[in-house]
């Protein structure tokens, strides 16, 4: 456990040493979040609500929103595949160390800097446009809503890391992960609520994993969902992380079988 | 002044020549690549009709202007990226020492560095835009040709405009060589762009108007199509685009004056 905690604090010290780069990977996010916000105000007009979101709802939908990218979607799929490709992760393999565990320490600590700064900026932007929050007063909630974004960020690390995996067997796997993440970031309601797409795409996007990693916790931290319905799409969220992990273990350990350590 | 428009026609058919030999050989990563960004274009077009299913106007436009707003953003950002996409490697191309030889060839190293990569994925995804463009020209009132005529110059004078932001981003790279992510937080307050700015609140609109002028780029086109620009703001983005220029290319001069060479 030691050397995934010293990995974590390493990977947290060169996150903070880019600064440059940190602050303006910020403020391009903080852009889209204004984007998003703007308009779904500008949806709402002079009505109550829209799509039986209040305009609180919706800032806190939009804010949220925020969190939850930074922190789910923060992944090292990327990485990986350049080291596959470039033969760097030989080094990883011969080491005492589980890869995935140390993707994973790397990948907490890149999510603890950008989790900080999201809730910096949604406090930020919640003062500057002095709207009201939907905070919810039933601790349940916030315990559901904090099992349900964790479970969330295991479930896109594995996806990511299943996806990624496919380095292994070409060196064009980079189409592909950028692929799964445009679908994966628009299926997972993280540009706007999955309620506003017609019945039919909304029901068969919800037989997929993809919306318990955003829509899902914000709906339930919205109250939008009893607790009931809450623990049953949790237990669903969990199965759906199993399925994914043994996935994604089983393809990499027969890619590591087929690994040939190419410019290695 | 006719030769030389030859000579670099020549070096862009050249080097875009290689670039599409390139993508060609990297089948499923180009065509993984061409999948997403398909995909994003159609989530987003999706959800301006889904929404558009549950309210009739946004800020005042109706679905059909509010689909020339997002086709128009679409066709400058996608025109800027298939000519200028050089400059998203150019922080590599400097720290990796590449632009020495840039330096010593006989051709501007600025031209060689915004130009000389050519994106013909962005190609092929822009077709579809321009078809749907053309299908929501159908669909709005008929308009005079001096309509047609502002709106295309207009979509010129924004391209030239996110051509000087280019050549602001690549002197950038020159001058600290680590500002890896100004051409992605360029690419995200663009995000901006995909509504209309009169949804978004005075101050945010002021500074997409007056300090990052993705209004300019993105809004002023479409809105003059329709007729709602007066001739005050018409001739404030073609004065913006005539001082970011030479604004822009006099950063890139100094720039280039102070470099030392990165590597060996």
């Amino acid at each position: 456990m030691k050397k995934y905690l010293i990995a974590y604090s390493i990977a947290l010290q060169e996150t903070l040493q880019r600064r440059s780069t940190l602050i303006m990977d910020r403020l391009g996010g903080f852009a889209v979040v204004i984007s998003l916000y703007s308009f779904w105000i500008a949806l709402i007009g002079d009505k109550s609500s829209f799509l039986g979101y209040s305009r609180s709802e919706m800032l806190t939908y939009v804010l949220l929103l925020n969190i939850l990218r930074s922190f789910v979607f923060a992944g090292r799929g990327w990485q990986l595949v350049g080291e596959i490709s470039s033969g760097r992760i030989s080094s990883y393999l011969v080491r005492p160390i589980s890869y995935h565990g140390y993707a994973l320490s790397l990948d907490l600590a890149q999510k603890s800097v950008h989790l900080v700064s999201a809730i910096l900026e949604v406090s930020l932007l919640a003062a500057l446009v002095r709207g009201q929050l939907f905070i919810p007063a039933d601790p349940a909630t916030w315990l559901l809503f904090t099992a349900s974004v964790v479970v969330s960020s295991l479930l896109f690390f594995f996806l990511e890391f299943l996806v990624s995996s496919l380095a292994f067997w070409t060196s064009e796997s980079g189409g592909p992960l950028f692929c799964f993440e445009l679908f994966l970031q628009f299926a997972a309601g993280a540009f706007f609520p999955l309620d506003v797409l017609p019945e039919g795409l909304r029901r068969a996007l919800e037989i997929t994993p993809f919306p318990y990693m955003v829509y899902f916790p914000i709906r339930l931290f919205l109250q939008k969902i009893t607790p009931a319905q809450a623990l049953h799409l949790l237990t669903l969220e969990t199965a759906w992380l199993f399925a994914v992990a043994a996935a994604a273990l089983f393809v990499w350990r027969r890619g590591v079988r087929s690994y040939a350590a190419e410019g290695g | 002044m006719r030769p030389l428009i030859v000579k670099y026609g020549r070096i862009w058919m050249r080097t875009a020549s290689m670039a599409m030999q390139a993508q060609l050989s990297y089948r499923l990563g180009s065509f993984g690549f061409l999948l997403g960004k398909m995909i994003r274009l159609f989530f987003f077009f999706a959800f301006m009709a889904a929404v558009f299913q549950h309210v009739e106007q946004v800020a005042g436009y109706s679905l059909v202007e509010t689909a020339l707003f997002f086709m128009t953003f679409n066709l400058v950002d996608m025109s800027a990226q298939i000519l200028f996409r050089g400059v998203y490697g150019a922080r590599r191309t400097v720290s990796e020492g590449d632009f020495d030889f840039y330096l010593v060839q006989p051709c501007s190293p600025l031209f060689r560095i915004t130009c000389s990569t050519v994106d013909f994925l962005d190609m092929v995804t822009i077709l579809p835009v321009i078809v749907m463009t053309g299908m929501v020209f159908a669909r709005l009132p008929a308009m005079g040709w001096e309509r047609h005529a502002l709106y295309w110059l207009l979509i010129f004078n924004a391209v030239a405009l996110i051509y000087a932001i280019h050549v602001l981003v690549a002197g950038l790279a020159v001058r600290t060589q680590e500002l890896e992510s100004a051409i992605w937080i360029y690419r995200d307050v663009m995000f901006m762009g995909k509504f209309p700015v009169d949804v978004y609140a005075p101050s945010v609109r002021h500074a997409l108007t007056f300090v990052i002028p993705i209004a300019v780029m993105t809004t002023f086109p479409a809105k003059a199509f329709l007729g709602r620009l007066s001739t005050m703001w018409i001739a404030y983005a073609f004065a913006v685009t005539a001082a970011a220029l030479p604004l822009s290319c006099l950063y890139w001069n100094r720039s280039v004056a102070r470099y030392t060479s990165s590597s060996s």
